[in-house]
């Protein structure tokens, strides 16, 4: 195994990465602001994916128009969830939002399966070959689908901290009832966090829909991982999330020369439980007691 | 008629065990466990692995209760330290690494291929009828002895301790109790009731693969005991047999309901189950029995 | 897309009531028990993209064979059920077949596990399971000749794909399975038999099912340099590993079986890739007459062509050859005389035919048939497996052709 050999499983992994990355920013958004983890993410990936399909079978062909319907679709879903459900479980434990969001999961996978099938859907992009330089293999695809979700990432972060209602979101996350106390509206804070997690969701969706396939599954599967990423990250820091992402995303493509390709998929949890026994409060998290 | 009900009784019991068990996770301590399956896993192994040895089922079945009760103990030190919600995480964490172990370590488990020819109880009676009535009555036995258990330790001051540990941990340290020991030994008893559950399972099927222990097996679970009521024993056996028959159920719909294809009421079922989490989260947290909700 | 499935219990109560009621007034005849069959398939599960498929072939097949007087005046009755390609789930769908509908042959049990867990209670109950499934432990289990198997076993799939190699003149051959009993199955047949012949396979790659990327797989399999693979797969990875392999910068040859290497393929990644790749299926299949009358059908009803989907071919000459079996031995006959009337009507000696009706005419007359199915030739060996021949087909304008054939 030389260098270029590996170079080449991380750069598989630095695009598997920053799609964990999404779904782990994803998931983490919910986790600090709504105070809950949200079991729907993966499937409001999956609606995005469809939606990248629905419009490619309407006729519209660029990738940028589909991506862009991705995330309307999931920014949809995300919000109904919200107004349905969520904003009704105010108040009460973070158990129940997170049985209900299971229950969000399930659903939204069903009545989308029930209209569309079971089968697998496939995106018609031009398939070339790779540039390879100096041994590493560079895909035209990939690197337009990481840039995108780099872009993306970059983007919701830095809303996150430069903008004043990324600021306020991030005061109800640190501190709900001060939040409240100073001015901070909840409505908007919370229909803001949705529509930037369906945002994210929804190019997620494209991404890996591009990638792969879109199947009713596709966003369910990347879920494990995501969650991994966030609680590694820890709960306090998005940019943790994002960074845990690509960490386990590269890490589990560079190791499975030595663990072989079905252990590799449980590698994300060993880190994480091995993580958790160590610094329970993730890498980059604030200590909380224990419930 | 009756060997069809009687299947569906096992099916049923082996179920209430591992519902039983979640219960005394969640219900009375409040520990998220999204790992039920794995326990199950692993109690289906071990048992089916002894047996296939020689081990006589006795010796089986026990093997698998304390297998899963050992395959326990890492993860109630965990919960020791951890936040609920990451706990949730680890557990599935956990059920995902014990299939991809069953997978991989194929010279054990025969991976994919599946293991087969597992020994059947009351083999001496038969193949249906009798044996099959034997087997119902031995889980229903078993599943009546877990309730008896549990019924003794809700009871006593270990069991109320539990329930303190669930509504206040704070309040217990403060009168200087250390919930740990017990947080512990809770984790490890439900677990110890999938296991068992998981032995039932794979001396009825005969053959088991690890394409059949998946997530959706603990979150069936879960929505059988939320139903009934976390944290209440009719509630878990109450949210059960809901849980079976609307998923054997919808099967004789079909034959009511000719216009609905059976692709259909797949997307039909799993829709039920995760608009029975929502509706039940929102409107009836406690279940039909009135459990533990927050 | 929703399909309707017309055979179940309310019709059956409508077509009781009316017949009774055409009994009660007709002379005093006694109308032969009709036939009825379990239709237990994977409309859910990892086999569904073939389950409901499979059951619209059923339906076809009993329509025929109905429209023909049915077998020895038997009308045959379709109740159909979902495995969710889960054993425990298969086990009370079976379990409900058997003992409330009170079926008389399960047909098209698809996965392995689903077909050994059945297994038991349809022996015990003298019911007929068909089903098409790869594990060699089925044939072995069979102790009463009432299983039978419509797929060619993951043994003969790989000594086909050993016969092409040898005949491609392969050198390094690797192989790439998914992850579950069939796949390497594929792959295992495939090295047992290139090894056999004193060769070597210089690299094999195992891949999980359900993986956002098969990169590192590929990559892996490609540093071993290979000139062929052997893919033991389904149609959606085998999509994503094309397409990665091609963008990665692949040349090597491609052995694929053919119900991942369908048209669909040709659909999801273009005939570009496809250049160099080999598509292995039974014989004759797609060129054959009863391939053609059930394509026609099957298409306007699944809103597919059959050759999508071979295990709906598999399941529709499940029905043809059992009504034929029973048309061979009256109607009297119970399960374990029909079975001993599957051969004579299904293997060599006697005129071909290939459809119920043409089949049904010759044996009123006397004569021994061989019906030639849909899915392959139905030979059936001692263990009631197939033993087919395999076609090999490259893509040519877009479509699949055959070039040739193996016989192992």
């Amino acid at each position: 195994m030389t260098l270029v050999y590996y170079v080449n499983l991380a750069m598989n992994g630095l695009l598997q990465g920053l799609v964990i990355a999404l779904v782990a920013l994803a998931i983490n958004l919910v986790f600090a602001v709504g105070r809950f983890p949200n079991a729907a993410t993966g499937d409001y990936i999956t609606v995005g994916g469809y939606a990248g399909i629905g419009l490619q079978a309407l006729g519209v062909g660029s990738p940028v128009l589909q991506g862009l319907g991705a995330m309307l679709a999931s920014m949809a879903v995300a919000i109904a969830g919200y107004l349905l459900v969520f904003r009704r479980l105010f108040g009460r434990s973070m158990v129940a939002a997170l049985i209900a969001s299971i229950g969000i999961a399930f659903f939204v996978r069903s009545v989308l399966s029930f209209f569309v099938g079971h089968d697998p859907y496939v995106f018609k992009i031009p398939i070339t070959r790779a540039i390879v330089v100096g041994g590493v293999r560079l895909i035209p695809t990939d690197l337009w689908l990481g840039a995108a979700a780099l872009v993306c990432l970059s983007i919701a972060l830095a809303l996150l901290f430069f903008t004043p209602l990324g600021r306020q979101m991030r005061a109800v996350a640190d501190n709900p009832e001060l939040a409240r106390a100073s001015g901070i509206r909840a409505r908007r804070v919370m229909l803001t966090l949705w529509v930037l997690v369906g945002a994210v969701c929804g190019v997620a969706g494209i991404v890996l829909g591009i990638r792969t396939v879109v199947a009713p599954e596709m966003g369910w599967d990347v879920l494990l991982p995501g969650f991994a990423a966030a609680i590694l990250g820890g709960v306090g820091s998005p940019a943790g999330a994002v960074l845990a992402g690509v960490v386990l995303g590269i890490a589990q493509e560079i190791s499975t020369p030595f663990v072989g390709f079905t252990y590799k998929i449980a590698l994300s949890f060993v880190v994480l439980m091995v993580v958790l026994v160590v610094r329970p409060q993730g890498l980059f998290g604030t200590l909380e007691r224990v419930r | 008629m009756d060997a069809y009900l009687v299947a569906v009784g096992i099916i049923l019991g082996i179920y209430m065990l591992m519902t039983l068990g979640l219960n005394l996770h969640f219900g009375f301590t409040g520990m998220i466990n999204f790992g039920q399956v794995g326990f199950f896993a692993i109690g289906a192994y071990t048992s089916a692995l002894l047996a296939l040895a020689g081990a006589p089922m006795a010796v089986a079945f026990a093997g698998a209760v304390l297998a899963a009760a050992l395959a326990a103990l890492p993860l109630g030190l965990m919960a020791l330290r951890l936040r609920i919600e990451y706990l949730a995480i680890a557990t599935l964490g956990f059920s995902e690494i014990v299939r991809v172990v069953i997978v991989s370590e194929e010279w054990l488990t025969k991976g994919v291929q599946g293991l087969g020819g597992i020994p059947r109880l009351f083999a001496s009676l038969g193949v249906g009828g009798n044996a099959e009535l034997a087997y119902l009555g031995l889980i229903a036995l078993a599943n009546l002895a877990a309730v008896l258990i549990i019924r003794r330790i809700v009871a006593s001051p270990f069991g109320r301790l539990i329930q303190a540990v669930r509504d206040d941990e704070e309040a217990l340290r403060a009168l200087g109790k250390d919930p740990a020991g017990y947080k512990v030994r809770v984790f490890m008893l439900g677990a110890a009731f999938a296991g068992l559950a998981g032995a039932f399972y794979a001396h009825y099927l005969t053959y088991i693969t690890p394409e059949q222990f998946v997530p959706l097996v603990t979150f069936y679970v879960w929505m059988a005991m939320i139903m009934g009521g976390a944290g209440r024993i009719p509630g878990a056996v109450a949210g059960t047999l809901i849980l079976v028959l609307f998923l054997e159920g919808s099967r004789f719909l079909r034959d009511f309901v000719p216009g609905v294809s059976e692709v259909e009421m797949a997307s039909l079922r799993l829709a039920a189950v995760g608009l029975a989490l929502i509706l039940f989260t929102l409107y009836r947290p406690q279940g039909l029995f009135g459990g533990y909700s927050k | 897309m929703p399909r309707q499935l017309t055979l179940g219990r309310r019709p059956f109560l409508i077509t009781a009531g009316a017949s009774a009621l055409a009994l009660s007034l007709a002379p005093r005849t006694r109308a032969a028990a009709p036939y009825r069959i379990g239709a237990l398939n994977p409309v859910t599960g990892a086999g569904s993209p073939y389950g409901s498929g499979m059951q619209t072939a059923i339906l076809l097949a009993a329509d025929e064979v109905n429209q023909a007087g049915g077998a020895a005046g038997r009308t045959l009755e379709v109740i159909a059920e979902d495995t969710q390609t889960s054993p425990e789930s298969a086990v009370l769908a079976a379990k409900k077949l058997i003992e409330v509908n009170r079926v008389d042959a399960i047909l098209g049990t698809w996965s392995s596990g689903v077909s050994l867990a059945v297994m038991p209670l349809t022996d015990a109950a003298d019911v007929i399971l068909m089903n098409t499934s790869g594990a060699p432990s089925i044939s072995t289990e069979d102790q009463r000749d009432l299983v039978w198997r419509f797929q060619a076993t993951n043994d003969r799939f790989g000594a086909a794909f050993a016969e092409i190699a040898k005949r491609e003149g392969v050198e390094r051959p690797a192989t790439m399975a998914f992850n579950n009993a069939s796949g390497r199955g594929n792959a295992d047949g495939f090295k047992k038999a290139w090894e056999a012949m004193g060769n070597e396979v210089v690299a094999a790659v195992v891949y999980e099912p359900d993986q956002p990327s098969y990169r590192s797989e590929v990559q892996q399999i490609l540093a071993a340099d290979p000139d062929l693979i052997v893919m033991g797969s389904y149609l959606p990875d085998t999509t994503i590993i094309l397409r990665e392999w091609y963008q990665m910068g692949g040349t090597n040859g491609w052995i694929i079986p053919g119900w991942a290497a369908n048209p669909q393929l040709v659909e999801n990644v273009g005939a570009e890739l496809l250049d160099g790749v080999f598509s292995v299926d039974m014989v004759p299949n797609i060129e054959g007459e009863a391939f053609a009358r059930l394509n026609e059908s099957y298409q306007a009803k699944a809103g597919q062509p059959a050759g999508d989907n071979v295990y709906a071919t598999m399941a529709y000459d499940m029905v043809i050859s059992l009504a034929l079996a029973i048309q061979h031995a009256g109607t009297d006959a119970g399960n374990l005389e029909i079975v001993q009337s599957i051969r004579p009507v299904a293997n060599p000696e006697g005129t071909a035919v290939t459809g119920f009706a043409e089949g049904k005419k010759l044996l009123e007359q006397g004569e021994e048939i061989n019906y030639e199915g849909a899915s392959s030739r139905l030979d059936f060996d001692e263990y009631g497996d197939v033993t087919p021949d395999f076609g090999v087909s490259t893509l040519e304008d877009g479509k699949w052709v055959r070039q040739f054939v193996v016989e192992i």
